[in-house]
């Protein structure tokens, strides 16, 4: 069940997704979180973020809206309080890294990059939820380059993900600015930004007006993206995809891996089941020994290679 | 091509599995329209899942998962609902419970439930037998300080079933205190009462069966005067402390349960008599275990103008009303 990431060993492809696991083991009472191959945080910026005003949330048909606002403790405090819990995790830990300029997200990352508790950084460059920064880097293709390579100079030895917005005419065309700025591995997609309107009260739900979508109704289109860059930008770049948007179960991380992905994330069916992406381990493992598949790595893009 | 790294076992993984919570199975004993808004299920908890209501407190809740539920034939589905009874149900939804027996190894457990949506909905075609996933109990419950001897109840509609699980667990392990509730209401047929009384007191009276047989005297208002007092519940609870104003205020504690503008004027109340006040929050949920944070209350910091957001599922649902900021969530 192991697969290669970026250079990094882990023990299996499933990771959780930036903010539906907490900061470190808030899981830990629902699963062991030490059966998951990564963990990516919750987005850390450098000073702590209040978050939107409530209703933060909506259920939508086969999906959820949400404008949590990166809401986190920022980085003081989560040095302080949540990388010595870290530290005791085994899986890969990546902490997710969001700001308003350029230079927010490196003094994060600078401050970082020499923990031995984390595997690296994912670069969130495509939050739809705040006014300034978040998805107004990753939408521009020579915005995405600039901090992917000034945060990559931040990093160290540490591997950087870039973490891709989908809703852009072109994703490749951002997926290869990330790797020209020097991404070690991409992952795809964040949530799209998305409205629910009360018809009684004439507004929008969400204080926010708009939140990202997520959860099963944005998996067929978040399968076809991680494809389409798989086959345009990361096959030939090598470059590895962590693929994410509305898996809930094994067959589900079998389609990403299967359109070009090295390891998936599960995020919104957390809140729905807290063990789902240990759930999920034990499904691929029972896949692989269906299929006789004895590296995963086999299953990787195999959607575009001939049987 | 960087070094392999690899990342191996340090021998956590035993202390955290013996901590798994996850989630339950109930079973369904009873699931019965009650009242002319409202429904009464009965859940069963067996093993494992009765042992995780061991520490219950009233005001904790469940997560539970509704998404599996049949939806019931449309034409018996109100016609205001209809619009929405098909959209797939997703995320769980979070109920407290308004009475919790806790036997050795078996759980039962009452939930009172409007149907206002899918979710609600779906849940009226449980029948006996049937099972159903949740997660909890969760969140901090109602607690009761040392010293106190007058527990003041107050109920806006359906915040009901919470203070109704306190009544019962004061009157079995404080029989010391004596409990006395506010029940208010838009109008009487609003109110989750399975036994109605004949005739609705004007004043504190055992006439509500669901608290009387606790020996907890209580007294309804309504807004439109169907039931009781006319006028807020407020106004009953000001009465009673004016008419208390001898009993010493470090005895008495008011817990509170009920729409946000209605938690706001009690808390409003206890404040000036500078009461001690324990109010149940809501906010819309995904998760109910801490990780999505949408269910956000604004709060303010001891001795200081700014404010925090803490979560209604961890830091709550119940809070001190003195450190709840009011009428942030018109949700």
């Amino acid at each position: 069940m192991s697969v290669e990431f970026a250079g990094l060993r882990l023990a299996n492809p499933v990771f959780t997704a930036s903010g539906t696991c907490g900061y470190a083991d808030e899981l830990a009472d629902f699963m062991d979180v030490d059966a998951l191959g990564g963990f990516i945080t919750k987005s850390i910026t450098l000073k702590p973020r209040k978050g939107n005003p409530t209703p933060r949330i909506v259920e939508t048909d086969a999906g959820m809206l949400n404008a949590i606002g990166l809401a986190n403790v920022g980085l003081e405090r989560f040095v302080a309080e949540k990388l010595p819990v870290i530290a005791r995790m085994k899986s890969a830990v990546f902490v997710n890294v969001a700001g308003t300029t350029i230079e927010e997200y490196v003094a994060v990352v600078e401050r970082l990059a020499g923990e031995k508790a984390l595997a690296g950084f994912e670069l969130n460059i495509s939050c739809p939820n705040v006014k300034k920064g978040g998805i107004s880097f990753g939408t521009d293709p020579a915005q995405v380059e600039e901090i992917t390579r000034a945060v990559k100079k931040a990093c160290g030895s540490k591997v950087l993900i870039v973490k891709l917005a989908p809703a852009v005419t072109d994703i490749s065309v951002t997926a290869r600015a990330a790797v020209a700025g020097g991404a070690d591995a991409l992952s795809l997609i964040n949530t799209f930004t998305a409205m629910v309107i009360d018809i009684e009260t004439r507004r929008p739900v969400l204080t926010n007006r708009t939140g990202g979508l997520s959860g099963p109704a944005i998996k067929p289109i978040a399968v076809y993206l991680v494809n389409k860059v798989y086959r345009e930008v990361a096959r030939e770049a090598r470059i590895p995809l962590l693929g994410l948007g509305g898996i809930r179960s094994a067959a589900d991380a079998v389609e990403f891996l299967m359109a070009g992905a090295t390891a998936v994330a599960v995020g919104t069916a957390s809140f729905v089941e807290p063990d789902c992406a240990v759930q999920i381990v034990a499904g691929l493992r029972d896949y692989c020994a269906r299929k006789k598949i004895t590296r995963l790595a086999e299953l990787t893009g195999s959607l575009d290679r001939p049987a | 091509m960087r070094a392999l790294i690899d990342r191996k076992a340090n021998g956590m993984t035993q202390e955290r599995a013996s901590r798994k919570k996850g989630s339950h199975t109930a079973t369904v004993l009873s699931n019965v329209q009650a009242g002319e808004c409202f429904w009464k299920l009965r859940f069963r908890f067996e093993g494992e899942a009765a042992q995780a209501f061991a520490g219950f407190r009233p005001g904790q809740f469940i997560q539970f998962d509704t998404s599996e539920l049949a939806i019931p034939s449309i034409e018996t589905i109100p016609v205001a609902l209809r619009n929405g009874a098909r959209r797939n149900v997703l995320l769980r939804r979070p109920f407290s419970f308004s009475d919790v027996t806790v036997e050795s190894n078996v759980t039962t457990a009452d939930l009172l439930y409007c149907i206002v949506g899918p979710a609600s909905l779906r849940m009226t075609t449980l029948r006996e037998g049937d099972t159903a996933s949740i997660v909890g109990p969760l969140g901090n419950g109602f607690a009761v300080r040392e010293g106190t001897r007058i527990a003041l109840l107050v109920v806006g509609g359906m915040g009901l079933p919470p203070i109704r699980c306190l009544a019962k667990s004061l009157s079995v392990e404080h029989p010391d205190i004596t409990a006395v509730a506010f029940i208010g209401s838009r109008t009487v047929n609003a109110l989750p009462l399975e036994e109605r009384p004949a005739v609705f007191e004007e004043d504190l009276s055992l006439s509500v069966p669901t608290f009387a047989t606790l020996g907890v005297p209580s007294m309804v208002a309504t807004d439109d005067g169907s039931a009781g007092h006319r006028g807020p519940v407020t106004e009953c609870l000001s009465q009673w402390l004016q008419e208390n104003a001898d009993r010493p205020r470090e005895e008495i504690v008011v817990y509170a349960c009920g729409p946000e503008r209605m938690l706001a004027a009690v808390a409003r109340i206890a404040n000036e008599k500078d009461i001690d006040c324990q109010v149940s929050m809501e906010r819309r949920m995904a998760c109910g275990i801490g990780l999505c944070q949408s269910c956000a209350i604004e709060c303010r910091l001891a001795d200081s103008d700014e404010t925090i957001y803490k979560l209604c599922c961890q830091d709550g649902p119940v809070f001190d009303a003195r450190e709840v900021v009011f009428g942030t969530d018109d949700a």
